[in-house]
């Protein structure tokens, strides 16, 4: 039964994939940006992990970071809300502007930084607790403790991931009993639960099978109408499904950046040629 | 086998690469082989090893069992042979004893012959003739085999049966009777009765001598001669008492301190203090149960504090006299009633020469057998011969032999070495002789040898609760907030010094710790103990306080210290805080307490205060158990993965939220593995307590005394109890309690753990 859902599920993917390939070439001028990166720069003790970076990233987009391994995407997307702040040796300089306030400035509450800029990480982690408590427990760190008001928004958070329908009837049971593509779900749905203006994904579906693959990218698609969303992957076809821009970074540098179809069709730079061509990586 | 297979397969795959390039084999079949057995050694001594493991502390269980088991095994009576009276010239038996190896019986009648006689076949083996018809004889002390007789012409002679032993040949022994007279033969001039008690010690001897319903007292004042310590008696005076009713019986302590004369158709006792000899008093005349009875049989049991009554409602009822609260007047008081193995007509009571045991003969033929201190009716059992009357229990308590009316001995075995254990007796209030009232008590041994010894395990495992207890409430708190911190909050760098600091002063030989508790510790927080407990108000307060002050400094200054080295900044204020409290003490002592706050809190508050108390080992094992929590619960915290916290921090948690939220929890198997361990180590140690604590047994929260452990009673006994002694097996019994209480308590732990782990598995 679950298997044929699935199946109709891939193919009905497989035509959206389709549908967003439609040319339709986006440009950053005309998109209102969200995130602002000015020369920013990171250090973990003497090495450089970042070089100088300058990026925008636009409001209610897809935005992808594709690149070799250890070319510093997840660290770049790290940047973003500050999760680097929680590795002793790493430096910042530069600026990160959210909005047109600098997130690396003194006076930010890194905490409520966080709420605003969500982040959902390669590996599911759920929280050993119920599936409820999962998605509950942003709210209750805010220190929402109104039933009906949680009830509402776990369910809210639940279907804006695509997985009410999946556990509505096992609510309270424990999240680890979960299938990986549903922890996956689920961790996006704690993280909208708490509404967030920026998503950060970091490599989301590479801990997963290709059919749980299929319905993070068909859940990205659908929550790009509210959020903006910045995805690292390792995936080229998956950058090129769910993305509305790219950024192909090597060696602490981002050596191009624009929109989707032009980086996947006619990319300005040879390495950026490289890469896509599959000639490394 | 499967795998192997794979791993063949790609050994080989493998081998066939690198023979393209270089030509050496990197797997031959050889090679494949010895991996395999190297593979199946390490199982099979890894198998080996666990199984080992769990033997041993099998067998040490096992072993602890087969030791302690006997003293559970239930008392049985054995009828051994019967014979004719030994050399019987058809007149009435006084007395029976018994010798020391159980071989001889003594049988004094009434034609003035003592006659001794083999158990075994009831031959005779010696007589001895007094030269006088006897009307009575008692025991005047069983240890010294002294016996009075009281003669026909009004004399009381005192005599010792004595034996010698001889080994002719190899595992052969004969044993010769023979009879001491160490006031002469002649004895003492008695006064007119027909009923007597005799007693003697060092100093003096007194009889009463009873005839109808008047008692008369004789004491006569001991005198050792210097030239040959020959003893010589002198008259000291002599009292005449008249009771209401006739006497049949009377019954007089050791110490010649109180008279208990009986009359056996009204069941009253006459209880009388002869402590002053010319003036005796009746202290209390109480009646033996209820009114109507019949009283059947009395005796004295060992020790000389308690009586045993018979009476024919079917009770055997012990006394013992017990001075009264807040006054030096006594009162003879009722302790415990046995039933008695034949229902009403028990003939005779025989009390033990060695323990607080006693048996009941029955006209009947039932023989009873019962201990005072345990409580117990240890076993009974009918004889095919009826009408016993008199018989004598051996010193050694393992054999006896009963008089019956068919003018014949039984003998009967005893079956009986461990009387003084029951439930009750380990667990439960005892009244023991003496004491005010029924009590917990420990009390293996004692100066004299006729004491009643008490084996009570709940004041040692009340100890041993109470030393976990302080030690854990010292250990926990510190042991886990600071695993947390170092382990969530603590740079890596100073968590790698932090660490194994700790970890080393697991490595600290306890009987260390214990030394310095007990000769450092004890006598520094005795003269120190204000400050101490400034010490505890000062310090928690200090390591906040520092902190919210660090926040107000500059932040130029604050961000000289790296993250996660601030802790080093508490080391200062932590030692003005205990300097400042230390110096405190004197002058807070002076002002508040009278100069010295032990004398205060027992002399104001009611309070004693031991030098070696629970405070000591609290803090002193507690320093002992910090490391295992510590190093545990510090691992468990830290191996919360990674992602977790990260994946709580991503939502906008703070570091505070996502510890008491995410990490805490996730933790908890471990952390709570880290608290059974340390709690099983707290329970099991016992050099520390051992030479912290005053070892004594009592049984008092309070945290200013001492106490004692069942493993620290362990090592206290254990060299100086006797090998197959009940002691000695109740050693072993708080040994198996101590082994069951850690056993279960960790069993107990490990399933919830499993629980706990199985809540937060899939990580």
């Amino acid at each position: 039964m679950v298997q044929t859902k699935e199946k109709t599920n891939m193919t009905h993917a497989i035509d959206m994939g389709a549908a967003n390939r439609a040319p339709q070439t986006r440009r950053l001028e005309d998109e209102k940006i969200a995130l602002t990166v000015r020369d920013l720069s990171l250090y973990y003790g003497d090495k450089q992990a970042l070089k100088s970076i300058n990026l925008q990233i636009p409001e209610k987009r897809v935005t992808a970071f594709i690149g070799p391994s250890g070319c510093g995407k997840s660290t770049l997307l790290r940047c973003f809300n500050r999760m680097n702040d929680l590795v002793d040796t790493a430096r910042i300089e530069g600026q990160l502007l959210l909005g047109d306030k600098n997130i690396y400035d003194k006076d930010v509450d890194v905490a409520r930084l966080r709420r605003r800029i969500g982040m959902v990480f390669q590996k599911p982690n759920p929280f050993p607790k119920s599936i409820y408590e999962n998605v509950a427990y942003g709210l209750r760190l805010a220190g929402i403790t109104k039933k009906r008001t949680l009830d509402e928004t776990v369910e809210w958070a639940l279907k804006g991931a695509a997985l009410w329908d999946e556990v509505k009837d096992r609510l309270h049971d424990n999240a680890l009993g979960m299938s990986g593509g549903q922890q996956q779900r689920l961790v996006i749905a704690r993280s909208i639960a708490i509404k967030p203006e920026v998503l950060l994904l970091d490599e989301p579906a590479s801990a997963l099978d290709p059919i749980s693959t299929l319905k993070i990218e068909e859940l990205i698609n659908d929550l790009k109408n509210d959020y903006t969303i910045v995805i690292v992957t390792h995936n080229m076809q998956q950058a090129a499904r769910v993305s509305d821009y790219t950024a192909f970074m090597y060696l602490g540098d981002l050596v191009e950046y624009g929109a989707t179809d032009k980086i996947f069709t006619v990319p300005e730079k040879k390495q950026t040629e490289d890469y896509i061509t599959g000639r490394y990586g | 086998m499967l795998t192997y297979d794979i791993l063949d397969k790609q050994a080989n795959g493998m081998s066939n690469a690198s023979d393209t390039t270089d030509g050496t084999v990197f797997a031959s079949p050889g090679l494949m082989k010895w991996r395999y057995t190297k593979d199946k050694l390490a199982a099979a001594s890894v198998t080996v090893g666990g199984i080992g493991v769990i033997f041993a502390v099998v067998l040490i269980f096992f072993y602890l069992l087969w030791v302690v088991l006997p003293i559970f095994k239930p008392a049985s009576l054995e009828a051994l042979t019967q014979f004719e009276l030994p050399a019987d010239s058809g007149d009435r038996s006084l007395l029976y004893a018994i010798e020391e190896q159980s071989e001889l019986g003594l049988r004094i009648s009434e034609d003035g012959r003592l006659r001794f006689f083999q158990l075994t076949d009831g031959a005779l083996k010696a007589e001895s003739d007094l030269d006088a018809r006897l009307i009575a004889a008692t025991h005047v002390d069983k240890a010294s085999s002294t016996i009075a007789v009281l003669t026909d012409s009004q004399r009381i002679v005192l005599f010792q049966h004595k034996y010698r032993l001889d080994y002719p040949a190899e595992g052969e022994r004969t044993i010769t009777p023979r009879i001491e007279f160490p006031y002469g033969t002649q004895g003492l001039q008695a006064p007119a009765g027909d009923r007597m008690v005799v007693r003697e010690n060092d100093d003096q001897l007194t009889m009463a001598v009873a005839e109808d319903t008047r008692i008369t007292l004789k004491q006569f004042e001991k005198s050792t001669s210097f030239f040959d310590e020959s003893v010589s008696l002198d008259e000291a005076g002599q009292h005449t008492l008249i009771l209401p009713r006739q006497v049949d019986a009377m019954l007089m302590d050791p110490l010649q301190d109180w008279l208990y004369a009986f009359n056996f158709a009204s069941a009253e006792i006459y209880f009388y203090d002869i402590r002053r000899f010319d003036a005796p008093k009746l202290v209390q005349t109480l009646v033996a149960g209820q009114v109507g009875n019949t009283i059947t049989a009395v005796d004295m049991l060992s020790g000389g504090l308690s009586l045993v009554v018979a009476s024919d409602d079917g009770l055997i009822t012990q006394y013992f006299p017990l001075r009264k609260q807040n006054s030096t007047d006594y009162t003879l008081q009722r302790v415990r009633s046995f039933d008695a193995a034949d229902g009403a007509a028990v003939a005779a009571l025989i009390s033990e020469q060695r323990r607080r045991g006693f048996m009941s003969l029955s006209a009947n033929g039932t023989l009873g057998a019962y201990y005072s201190t345990s409580e117990r009716e240890l076993a009974e059992q009918v004889l095919a011969v009826k009408g016993l009357q008199l018989g004598a229990i051996a010193p050694r308590a393992n054999i006896m032999l009963v008089e019956h009316a068919d003018r014949g001995i039984q003998i009967v075995k005893l079956h009986n070495e461990h009387p003084e254990v029951s439930f009750k007796a380990l667990w439960g209030k005892i009244w023991y002789e003496s004491y005010p009232e029924p009590d917990y008590t420990w009390q293996s041994s004692a100066a004299n040898s006729d004491f009643e010894p008490k084996f009570s395990l709940s004041p040692l495992a009340f100890g041993t609760l109470k030393a976990a207890f302080y030690a854990m409430l010292f250990a926990v708190p510190l042991a886990l907030a600071g695993a947390i911190y170092t382990a969530y909050f603590m740079s890596s760098g100073l968590r790698q010094l932090v660490k194994p600091a700790i970890e080393v002063m697991e490595a600290l030989p306890t009987v260390i710790l214990g030394f310095l508790a007990g000769l450092w510790l004890a006598p520094f927080i005795e003269t120190h103990l204000p400050g101490v407990f400034l010490m505890i108000l000062f310090l928690p307060i200090t390591l906040p306080l520092t902190g919210w002050l660090w926040t107000l400094m500059p932040a130029s200054l604050r961000h000289r210290v790296p993250e996660g080295w601030q802790p080093l900044l508490l080391v200062l204020p932590i030692i003005v805080s205990i300097a400042l409290a230390l110096s405190l003490s004197q002058p807070i002592e002076a002002a508040f307490f009278g100069g010295s706050m032990p004398h205060w809190l027992d002399n104001e508050m009611g309070i004693t205060y031991d030098q070696r108390n629970s405070l000591v080992v609290g803090l002193a094992m507690g320093f002992a158990v910090i490391p295992t929590i510590f190093s545990i619960a510090e691992d468990a915290v830290f191996s919360v993965p990674k992602q977790l916290t990260q994946g709580s921090l991503a939502l906008g948690a703070t570091p505070w939220q996502t510890l008491v939220r995410v990490v805490l929890p996730t933790a908890s198997p471990g952390m709570f593995s880290a608290l059974m361990i340390g709690f099983g180590r707290a329970v099991g140690e016992t050099m520390i307590v051992l030479m912290a604590t005053g070892n004594t047994p009592i049984m008092d929260f309070n945290i200013f005394e001492g106490f004692r452990t069942l493993s620290a009673n362990i090592a206290v006994e254990m060299p100086e109890s006797e090998v197959g002694s009940t002691h000695f097996r109740i050693l072993f019994l708080a040994g198996l309690v101590l082994f069951l209480f850690t056993f279960v308590f960790n069993t107990l732990a490990e399933i919830i753990r499993q629980r706990l782990r199985n809540k937060y598995s899939n990580l």
